[in-house]
């Protein structure tokens, strides 16, 4: 009976865990690049989510074809905020960035409240409600359409950072800011662009998620820490890294759902946080910034 | 001088005018009167959405009660509503209260977060102002020998004892024994003290309790959870929860074929919310959930809805309900007491038998811990789209489906 | 200083000048004080050692449920149980602080992993059924006992917190002028340097954390018999670390009166622009947020910073 239980819990945590990876990927960017711990990331998922249920309810767009629209327009969204929020405090403290983002995450969880209210929405396309069994196990297809969009847009950027300018731009600043700039990198472009593929990212996982999750102001919570974790245990800026830290936090949590009492299932998720920042800080598949 | 002449005439006519106002005070300040009640609420934070409806529901009430033309027995004195938003912050909460009562409110209604109502209780004991709880579901608020706080809703035990026994009944007019119950609820204040009494009532109720999981609500997944639901073969799934993860769990447990022969909300924030079921209309259909409601066979409670659907374009909801009822008890004390006077309102609060309301339970009396001794929370199902009041047997408003074939394997 | 003559004249009005407030006014100022003295707690740690702790809310957490436990369970008095939740807290905070300094954890790692211990403290509290799990402990409204913490009117309650408000600044003066202050200084500059110098900066930072969370966690008491309820989301959420954090960093982090500085503008906002804007739903927050956003961006050391102060000789 056990098996059983393991194997389900398994396979749920695998498909969460894709989409965990395409929200620390944008957050580890972000780090990579900006070396700031972005705050507002689960905000700006949360933004995405309304906008996808817009679109939804509004004009019947597909929840995944939004992606369509949404990406691009929350890439220029990112944009928008660092370079009118984030760029002119550049040169702060570190704790007074992070304190930066925090106000930005309260500022925009409390305008989506004033603008449309606390209560809940649902985006529900047909097919929703389709789901499969695997081996004994469940697959919930939006769950696995997630999964796998999740994956694809991660390898999309991986490619996008391996091979075209901008990419190895990125690359360049996030791991040798120094020389990037002697090489004549336009560095406050490169920032601006790297914020925005980070809430590029998070929109999409956004309209991903949509179809299983729900959408109100405090939604983008139940991301934000998390990231953090699959940011830590995935090496700070190393975006590939993120997303296999993502697999194993959604694995992780779910068997701690399945094997611990209880709702210490964070438990398991925290643990692991602090047991990789001890041991191995720059993440272990390593290519992370150390300490 | 003709200007003198004409000043002097217009001087004494003004005089004489106030003069007049001066002899008749008594009529003036009563014209002017009116009595100020209180309210906090969590209108910022996550709880934002529930606190308006419930401020929905004061509000329509208020203005009822003043269309009706007042309190007759203070010459017709009007309500007036004064706000307080606690952001769902124990210290906000009593510096809310404090203001309001410096405003001179008769009473505080409020604070919907049971945390926030512990330390609150204690500002309006001390300044002797009765306190009408609105959604706080714990216990204990009502403990510790205080006066002046009082609840109309059920509390914990009231909706949990009386919906499991609900659903035992319906059990055994189909013919059909309930022995193994699971519960998920959330592990916050609210979930947990379903959860207590859910155990604590086991061994009363006749049932085994094989599998009570509290779940953490900001979680996107719950199938783990569920999992442990299924291999423990219950024949019912209490779920105490919000809206989110109540949503998740239904989706999920149907899509596991969970095996149980209903899905049981208790004090769900979901389950019989008229705008979850219409935006899930097939995930919704058949869920059971024990609630505050309003008593369906009540010619008032339908002439309520209609004039909420009215004012606010949308259904009228069970923290609506709960909020209407509260400024009813409240009129009905103002109107026996004949007084704004906070001790006057409390003593009267506390002698009251009040069969004019529109909720499925006999009068509204209250007990000494200031508990609503005929409290009942109704049994509903979802069917066709709609909250169906299936039970106490008097209040029905339609037959059960029972056992619910969709979440068997 | 000109501030100091400031703060003496503001430290006589605030003993003087209550137990004339109407009670609301009242309630604010306690909450006031309160975040001011978690803010001057954290500023030890934060301002002064320059390690930014995001999981203050561990400490405030362990001294609310050790003294109500020590109370409620066993009867002692919380004012014994403030010490021994006082002490407890600093065990724990050696116990975070040196596996994170050992481990070299700096900057937003540290701040990371001290959220992490935070957060864990509260899963676990929610799932122990012996702390009263999510329901919490209560504090019995019961007869004042001033020998037990209980007190039958705010004022008393004020002039507790606004003692221990005091206390805390005035520590922070003496930390200030002491060899630890000149060495956490030295590390907070340049870790690096300072070790280089012969400073121990494990032992010195392990210093702050246990004089910072020793005082975080009597707050923590105070809150507990002063709201008379405490359960594992007010104690161990974020809401307590980021309050106490936000209150020494608009108002100056690294400065002594920074923290109540910051507090008392802080407070006065948050409940004016709620008085002002009442009936929407979260434009009070929205307004803090930005509030916070402009003054990290305009005044980065804080309300302290923008104040003229009379040079000073020049640091060693």
């Amino acid at each position: 009976m056990t098996g059983d239980l393991l194997l389900q819990a398994a396979v749920s945590g695998f498909l969460l865990g894709g989409v965990y990876g395409l929200v620390a990927g944008g957050l580890s960017l972000i780090f990579g690049v900006l070396r700031i711990i972005n705050f507002a990331h689960g905000a700006v998922m949360m933004l995405a989510m309304y906008a996808t249920y817009w679109l939804f309810t509004l004009l019947g767009v597909d929840p995944y074809l939004s992606i369509l629209i949404t990406g691009p327009a929350f890439f220029a969204f990112g944009m928008l905020v660092q370079r009118i929020v984030i760029e002119p405090n550049r040169f702060a403290a570190e704790h007074n960035q992070l304190l930066l983002t925090l106000g930005l995450a309260l500022f925009l969880e409390n305008l989506a409240l004033v603008l449309w209210q606390g209560d809940f929405r649902t985006v529900r396309p047909a097919y929703a409600a389709a789901s499969f069994v695997l081996a004994d196990a469940l697959v919930e297809v939006p769950r696995l359409i997630a999964c796998a969009g999740a994956v694809v847009m991660a390898l999309a950027l991986f490619a996008f950072l391996r091979h075209t300018d901008v990419g190895k731009a990125i690359r360049a600043l996030s791991e040798e800011p120094e020389g990037a700039m002697l090489m004549g990198i336009d560095v406050r472009r490169i920032r601006a662009v790297a914020f925005g593929i980070g809430a590029a990212c998070v929109a999409v996982a956004g309209a991903l998620v949509a179809p299983f999750f729900y959408v109100a102001p405090d939604v983008g919570e139940s991301f934000n820490i998390v990231a953090f974790v699959v940011v830590v245990l995935g090496g700070m800026g190393n975006f590939v890294g993120a997303l296999a830290g993502g697999f194993i936090v959604g694995l992780a949590e779910s068997l701690g759902a399945t094997l611990l009492p209880g709702s210490l299932k964070q438990l398991v998720v925290f643990a692991l946080f602090v047991l990789v920042l001890l041991f191995r800080p720059a993440g272990l598949f390593g290519g992370g910034h150390g300490r | 001088m003709l200007r003198d002449h004409v000043s002097r005439r217009v001087f004494l006519q003004t005089a004489g005018a106030v003069a007049a106002l001066g002899a008749l005070p008594a009529v003036g300040r009563a014209q002017a009167k009116e009595v100020k009640l209180g309210y906090i609420l969590p209108m910022t934070g996550p709880l934002a959405f529930e606190a308006q409806l419930s401020l929905n529901g004061l509000q329509l009430a208020v203005d009822d009660v003043n269309a009706a033309g007042g309190i007759k027995s203070l010459g017709g004195a009007k309500l007036a509503l004064l706000p307080g938003d606690t952001q769902q912050k124990v210290e906000l909460g009593n510096s809310e209260a404090a203001r309001l009562i410096d405003q001179g409110v008769s009473a505080l209604i409020g604070p919907f977060s049971s945390l926030v109502a512990y330390s609150v209780r204690q500002v309006t004991e001390k300044n002797r102002t009765p306190f009408m709880l609105l959604a706080a579901v714990a216990d204990n608020l009502t403990e510790g020998g205080l006066h002046y706080v009082f609840r109309v809703q059920p509390n914990g035990k009231a909706m949990s004892t009386l919906t499991m026994n609900n659903m035992f009944e319906m059990a055994k007019t189909a013919g059909v024994a309930i022995k193994r119950v699971a519960m998920m609820h959330e592990d916050g204040n609210f979930g947990t003290t379903m959860g207590n009494h859910v155990e604590s009532f086991a061994a009363k109720l006749g049932y085994a309790l094989v599998q009570r999981i509290p779940y953490n609500l900001k979680s996107p997944d719950f199938t783990a959870e569920l999992s442990k639901v299924k291999a423990a073969k219950p024949d019912l799934l209490v779920i105490s929860g919000y809206y989110g993860d109540s949503k998740i769990i239904a989706e999920t447990a149907a899509k596991l074929r969970i095996g149980v022969h209903a899905l049981v909300g208790l004090a769900n924030a979901a389950y019989s919310n008229p705008k979850f079921i219409a935006d899930n209309r097939e995930l919704t259909d058949n869920l059971f959930d024990g609630n505050y409601w309003h008593n369906p066979q009540s010619a008032r409670a339908k002439a309520v809805f209609d004039a909420y659907q009215k004012r606010f374009n949308a259904t009228l909801t069970s923290h609506g309900v709960q909020a209407y009822t509260v400024i009813g008890v409240l009129r009905d004390a103002l109107e026996r007491a004949a007084s704004g006077d906070r001790d006057k309102l409390r003593d009267a609060i506390a002698r009251t038998n009040l069969a004019d309301h529109i909720l499925p339970q006999d009068a509204i009396k209250f007990d000494d811990t200031g508990e609503n001794a005929n409290a009942s929370p109704a049994l509903l199902q979802v069917q066709n789209g709609k909250p169906v009041v299936v039970g106490p047997a008097r209040f029905a408003e339609g037959k059960p489906v029972f056992p619910v074939p969709k979440w068997h394997g | 200083m000109a501030a100091d003559g400031g703060a003496g004249l503001v430290l006589a009005l605030l003993v003087v000048v209550p137990p004339f407030l109407p009670p609301y006014f009242l309630e604010i100022l306690i909450s006031m004080m309160l975040f001011g003295y978690l803010g001057a707690a954290w500023n030890i740690l934060g301002g002064y050692a320059g390690q930014f702790s995001f999981g203050h809310a561990a400490y405030f957490g362990i001294g609310a449920y050790t003294s109500t436990l020590l109370f409620l369970r066993l009867g002692i008095t919380p004012w014994l149980g403030m010490v021994a939740g006082g002490a407890l807290a600093a065990a724990f905070g050696l116990f975070a602080g040196y596996l994170s300094f050992r481990y070299g954890l700096r900057g937003p790692y540290f701040s990371l992993v001290t959220l992490a211990f935070a957060e864990m403290l509260r899963v676990v509290a929610v799932n122990s059924k012996a702390v009263g799990a999510s329901l919490g402990l209560v504090i019995p409204t019961r007869t004042p006992a001033p020998g037990d913490f209980v007190f039958a009117g705010k004022l008393p309650y004020y002039y507790v917190i606004l003692a221990m408000a005091v206390g805390a600044v005035w520590i922070t003066r003496r930390l200030e002028t002491s060899k630890l202050g000149y060495s956490l200084r030295a590390i907070r500059e340049n870790e690096d340097a300072a070790e280089a110098a012969g400073v121990d900066a494990l032992g010195m930072k392990l210093r702050a954390m246990a004089l910072s969370s020793f005082l975080t966690a009597l707050g923590g008491t105070f809150y507990a018999q002063y709201f008379a309820y405490i359960d594992p989301t007010i104690t161990f959420g974020p809401a307590v670390s980021i309050q106490g954090m936000l209150q020494a960093i608009v108002g100056g982090a690294g400065t002594a009166l920074g923290p109540l500085l910051g507090s008392f503008v802080l407070t006065p906002i948050s409940e004016l622009s709620r008085a002002a804007i009442r009936g929407r739903a979260g434009v009070d927050v929205m307004l803090y947020g930005l509030v916070l956003m402009l003054v990290i961006s305009f005044l980065p050391h804080g309300l302290m910073g923008a104040l003229p102060r009379r040079p000073r000789r020049p640091q060693p």
